[in-house]
């Protein structure tokens, strides 16, 4: 049995297809990161599986528990952390913690046994019982995250995690996400391809409501590009060279003064034996790897900004 | 008792919240003492007059018919024939205030004695006597002649009060510190709505019925903190409590059940916090219309019926009726309408609030 599993999930708007016919399979403790823009559908489609939003067609489960048969069995199985980081301003970090675990059913020793193992993972203790409101944006993050945990969910959803923070606290984020891979079944929606790629077990990507590609960051990277690119740093390279390699492969660009050669079935050897048999000096040749930004640009025809 | 939890955390928010609890507090503090600093009221537009006629005259029933005639007085009918029936009404609550005309008044008019009126009024109504004296004396002096000295005494029923003004004041501003309850409830629920915190609660196993308690309840310790803070600043400030304080703790209670009411319809209903504000808009009016802070004997009587329709009026009528000594039985039907309307709003309030979270 998969963790989370869709069929054809659809929310339609006013007529506005927000999502449309995702089917998602995701097992027991992997990372699974929902990449897309603004507007894919990544918040709509986690919104239904947590149970907020209806489908308008299709159906999802958690842990085998349909969403809109069965809520309230899904709800204690999830913990989530909504994109816009939504505390209760007023309370401290305990409190904030103590309200989402009791209202889970937890006892109140085990609220605080989780809390503080919380805290000090979340690198929060030493401010715990100062009000949230004075907390920085990464502050509110690790707790909005602990929140979501405390219940020691099996599924946990996080909607843009690192969502306006800066580097720095974007990377600790990630530290603390890493740690749960394989404890929890985690979704993660982004829009971060860095994100995705650093911490995803599978990752799907999302735009205009429809999952255009599935797989490993590797998968997707290698199996969904057509061309392979390496980058060479040279001297003499006469006029006649590149008609040579013009004819020969799909596409030539000087990028900083360095040829980039791009072409399906591209041939590292081959083509640096060729540039040395004709007199080229080649001071350095690198393969140059793909990103999930060109996967994703050679998927939607379009890039993905922050 | 997951309620219990949320209900905890509603109450942290409010009073770890010094500009709501500002508002809570502070302004009907502040309210209360700038009204009873103040001595003077403006002109009767409108007087609702009523006569305990002893003389039984053919002078002292053109008076009365005098009186009458003239625009700002509106004669209550029917005129007692003995004073002791019109203080009946008067404690009951049924009258405001009432003209008396005591035996040997055409005498005295004909012999050219002085003539002594009495203006009896409860005396947590002071403003009501200060304004009506003036009006009484021109008329009686315009419909006597100058020749015959009249004498309009003002004449308070309870003895007992030390501080009239105080009396009169300070439960129509309990009944209008209530009411700001309405926005206090609804500027919580819309926020917790707007900021989205209420959808990562939904994303929690608490049913509807635990946000539902969760999101009314708290309000329930406020409300009676707060009426424990508002009348013992009265208190303080010279409120004497001749009634039942049990009962009129009832009273604020149930005003304060209207007002939690109110709110949660229009923190139900409004999509921000700041659309919540809005709900000042109707509550000042209602309070002025309402008698918290003026007397409404001197509103049109169209103003007074929409007043009356509403809960507000009868809590602070009944209030001060019982804080000056008025048995149980006389606000009865306060009490009826009262909890009519707590009933009536919380209901909607749950429908909508429920209806929010459906949605």
């Amino acid at each position: 049995m998969n963790a989370v599993q869709t069929f054809k999930l659809t929310k339609e708007f006013d007529g506005l297809l927000a999502v449309n016919g995702v089917d998602l399979e995701i097992k027991k403790g992997e990372l699974f990161s929902l990449l897309g823009p603004n507007g894919a559908g990544k918040t709509t489609t986690i919104r239904m599986l947590c149970c907020l939003l209806k489908p308008s067609k299709g159906t999802a489960a958690i842990m085998g528990y349909d969403v809109v048969k069965t809520p309230f069995a899904v709800k204690n199985l999830i913990g989530v952390s909504p994109q816009d980081t939504i505390l209760s301003e007023r309370l401290n970090c305990w409190e904030n913690l103590a309200l989402i675990g009791k209202v889970h059913g937890l006892s109140s020793d085990r609220v605080v046994r989780r809390s503080k193992e919380l805290l000090e993972t979340m690198g929060l203790m030493e401010r715990s019982k100062d009000q949230v409101r004075k907390f920085s944006g990464g502050m509110k993050r690790r707790l909005s995250i602990a929140m979501a945990l405390i219940s020691d969910p099996q599924v946990l959803f996080l909607d843009e995690p690192t969502l306006g923070l800066d580097p720095q606290a974007r990377r600790t984020i990630w530290e603390y996400i890493a740690q749960l891979k394989g404890k929890k079944t985690i979704l993660l929606t982004t829009h971060y391809m860095e994100e995705a790629d650093f911490l995803s077990d599978q990752i799907g990507i999302i735009d205009e409501g429809r999952v255009v590609a599935l797989g490993t960051s590797q998968e997707l990277k290698t199996g969904l590009l057509e061309m392979r690119s390496m980058v060479v740093s040279t001297e003499n390279l006469t006029a006649k060279v590149m008609e040579d390699l013009h004819s020969k492969y799909s596409r030539l660009e000087m990028v900083k003064e360095k040829l980039r050669i791009s072409h399906k079935d591209l041939d590292f050897k081959e083509i640096v034996d060729y540039l040395h048999s004709r007199g080229v000096t080649v001071y350095s040749a690198t393969l140059d790897q793909p990103t999930l930004e060109d996967v994703f640009i050679q998927i939607t025809g379009k890039e993905l900004r922050d | 008792m997951k309620f219990w939890e949320i209900g905890k955390r509603n109450l942290k928010e409010i009073y770890r919240n010094p500009v709501l609890l500002g508002f809570l507090l502070g302004m009907p503090i502040a309210f209360m003492l700038v009204f009873v600093a103040a001595t003077s009221g403006g002109q009767a537009s409108l007087i609702a007059l009523s006569v305990a006629d002893e003389d039984g005259s053919q002078t002292s029933s053109t008076f009365i018919q005098y009186m009458g005639s003239v625009d700002a007085i509106e004669l209550n009918e029917p005129i007692y024939s003995k004073e002791s029936q019109a203080q009946e009404d008067l404690e009951n609550g049924k009258i405001s205030f009432y003209l008396f005309i005591p035996s040997g008044f055409e005498e005295a008019k004909q012999v050219q004695q002085t003539i002594n009126l009495e203006l009896v009024y409860k005396a947590a109504d002071p403003m009501l006597g200060l304004q009506l004296k003036p009006i009484i004396e021109a008329v009686g002096s315009e419909f006597l002649g100058v020749a015959p000295p009249l004498n309009v005494e003002l004449k308070g029923t309870e003895s007992k009060i030390k501080n009239p003004a105080v009396n009169f004041y300070a439960p129509g501003i309990v009944v209008f510190g209530l009411m700001i309850l309405i926005s206090t409830a609804a500027e919580i629920i819309a926020g917790d709505r707007e900021k989205g915190f209420l959808a990562r609660m939904f994303t929690t196993p608490a049913r509807p019925w635990d946000f539902i308690l969760g999101y009314s309840l708290p309000f329930i310790p406020v409300l009676i903190i707060s009426t424990f803070i508002y009348l013992g600043v009265g208190m303080a400030l010279g409120l004497t409590v001749v009634g039942n304080l049990g009962h009129a703790f009832l009273i604020f209670f149930l005003i304060g059940l209207c007002a939690i009411g109110i709110g949660m319809i229009v923190g139900s209903l409004v999509k921000s916090e700041s659309q919540a504000g809005v709900s000042w808009i109707f509550i000042v009016p209602i309070a002025m219309i309402s008698g918290t802070m003026f007397t409404v004997e001197f509103m049109p009587s169209a103003l007074r019926s929409v007043a009356g329709a509403l809960p507000f009026i009868h809590a602070v009528d009944a209030s001060r009726a019982i804080l000056n000594g008025s048995p149980f039985s006389a606000i009865i039907l306060d009490i009826y309408w009262l909890v009519g309307w707590a009933a009536i709003l919380f209901a909607v309030g749950i429908i909508l609030f429920r209806r929010t979270m459906v949605s």
